[in-house]
């Protein structure tokens, strides 16, 4: 992590509603896609991890809640903690490359709009935004057999926050081709501290 | 006898399917450059005319390549031989005359495809040469997991001879169509039209015309566009079909929006004309819209008139996207592309508004 750089892991697993991750064998409750393809869990950390990912840490996969592992975007509003963030930095993937709005909510009730931006997680496909890549499988998983060698991806992204002060909340955008893993807050001291 | 054509190369555009990928190797053999060829035609076209094929393309199933590529002046058609014999016979001979061809096939049977032995689906893709003696034919397809190299031809022909039955429930789009043993020969007109500025500004004239004045408003262009949705949402909550129909209308229809805002972004490249990257990025905002309306809809299966007024939301801002782009091409073709960003001496096309409707006008 840059020494400047104050992070905030965000616990997102209450709201996780996508089961994108998994064993083999795993029941038909999983499916990261619509084809129900998953990312093979021994692939990526245990539930809980801290990681570090391009220089900013996050809480991946998140802990175990019993609903998921990560969100699946349908306008979810994540509570936030009291932190006066720079940037959110988020691990996530797409179902083809998609983007779109969010609303960052702050303590004195207004609401700014920004961008979130995701790359398609499928295998031999690049970051069309241009995000650092925080994992690619060793495989895919299928519902009933795993395709060795075929990639998929994990990127990481990060939502300007344009105008200082402290957030209580982001809502997330109502496009279910975009999906969040992780989000931790990010503060740079110094950086733009007009306040 | 061994015939393996060369060059004969990958070549995929990441939000294409197997249709954009397999005419983009073909294209590319004969000297073409798949991009600019695929990647100028912008509209949208939709008769009713659904097939469950990956290689679907909305409007022109029969005609693919008229459909891919309405710029060049491009034709395919499908050639339906009696049996796997006579199909692989009629491909064989296209490969010794020079020709790869395409091939339609059930993944089911490709070694190399991650449906192999699980579910069946309807795909497209290259057979570029055959070795008679050691029974294979060569294949292309640069589809992830991509692969070019040796199959047998047993299974090229259980692929292409296939039933395509629906098999669990895995693929929920492209099962319950026979292959047929179908194959696909193509045409270009000569000579095709050079890359240029003036090319660009005529093509983008073109496909504005036909997203705004479209010949039939029922089924084509923007207006075609909004009443096929919001015929869809009407239909939606009691036919469970509109979901597979809108998910496979959807995603052509997104890859062209997709190459498109590439062929925008290659011209302002090569020409110097930054406000036409501009406009291929407005493009590729067309493109995430359609993405988003794609996933809404497949993942409506479950609980349809729940999910219709997010789709109706969606849809909205999909027409509102591609108004805005018009909007923008409009003023670009009309000369008057704003220039305060440009840090150097900009090209502007011609003027190549004439005949464009006055709603396109700001």
């Amino acid at each position: 992590m840059h020494s400047r750089m104050v992070s905030t892991v965000v616990d997102i697993s209450e709201a996780c509603d996508n089961r994108g991750i998994a064993k083999s064998g795993a029941d038909e409750s999983y499916g990261f896609n619509i084809w129900r393809n998953t990312f093979p869990a021994e692939s990526l950390p245990a539930p809980g991890s801290s990681v570090a990912v391009a220089g900013v840490t996050f809480e991946f996969p998140a802990r175990e809640s019993g609903r998921g592992d990560n969100i699946r975007c349908r306008g979810q509003l994540l509570p936030l903690p009291a932190v006066r963030p720079d940037w959110l930095y988020l691990l996530g993937a797409a179902e083809r490359r998609t983007e779109d709005e969010v609303e960052l909510h702050y303590a004195d009730g207004a609401v700014r709009t920004a961008w979130l931006r995701m790359s398609d997680f499928w295998p031999e496909t690049a970051a069309w935004f241009g995000e650092p890549e925080a994992f690619r499988t060793s495989g895919l998983r299928y519902p009933r057999h795993t395709h060795d060698g075929h990639r998929p991806a994990i990127w990481q992204q990060r939502i300007p926050v344009t105008v200082a002060g402290e957030l209580t909340a982001l809502r997330l955008p109502d496009n279910p081709a975009m999906h969040v893993f992780a989000l931790t807050a990010v503060r740079e001291p110094g950086v733009r501290d007009a306040s | 006898m061994r015939v393996e054509l060369a060059p004969v190369a990958p070549w995929r555009h990441e939000l294409g399917h197997c249709l954009h990928a397999t005419a983009g190797v073909l294209l590319a053999h004969r000297g073409l450059d798949p991009q600019i060829v695929l990647g100028a035609g912008w509209g949208f076209h939709y008769p009713g005319d659904l097939r469950r094929e990956e290689y679907y393309l909305p409007g022109h199933a029969e005609d693919l390549f008229a459909g891919l590529a309405p710029h060049h002046g491009l034709h395919s058609r499908w050639h339906t031989p009696a049996g796997p014999d006579e199909g692989w016979q009629e491909v064989r001979a296209e490969l010794c005359a020079g020709r790869p061809v395409a091939v339609a096939a059930d993944n089911f049977h490709l070694p190399f495809r991650p449906a192999y032995r699980d579910v069946h689906t309807n795909h497209l893709m290259v057979v570029h040469g055959f070795d008679d003696e050691a029974g294979e034919a060569y294949v292309t397809d640069p589809v992830p997991p991509a692969y070019q190299g040796p199959l047998p031809l047993a299974a090229l022909t259980a692929a292409r001879d296939s039933g395509n039955p629906v098999r669990h429930d895995r693929d929920m789009f492209f099962t319950a169509n026979p292959i047929g043993n179908r194959w696909l020969s193509w045409e270009a007109t000569d000579p095709q039209p050079p890359f240029t500025p003036e090319f660009v500004a005529e093509v983008v004239a073109r496909n504005v015309r036909g997203l705004t004045d479209p010949a039939d408003r029922r089924t084509s262009g923007l207006p075609g566009l909004r009443a096929y949705l919001d015929g869809a949402w009407e239909r939606l909550p009691d036919a469970p079909d509109v979901v597979d129909e809108v998910f496979i209308v959807a995603g052509p229809v997104l890859a062209v929006s997709g190459l498109h805002g590439d062929f925008l972004d290659r011209a302002g490249r090569e020409f110097g004309d930054r406000r036409l990257r501009e406009l291929a990025r407005l493009v590729a905002r067309v493109t995430h819209h359609w993405s988003a309306l794609r996933i809404a809809v497949a993942t409506a299966r479950t609980d349809r008139a729940a999910a219709l007024p997010a789709l109706r939301r969606r849809s909205d801002r999909v027409i509102v996207s591609y108004e805005q782009v018009l909007a923008a091409l409009h003023g670009h073709l009309s000369g008057l592309s704003p220039t305060a960003h440009s840090f150097g001496p900009e090209r502007t096309s011609k003027r190549q508004t004439d005949g464009l409707p006055a709603e396109v006008a700001q």
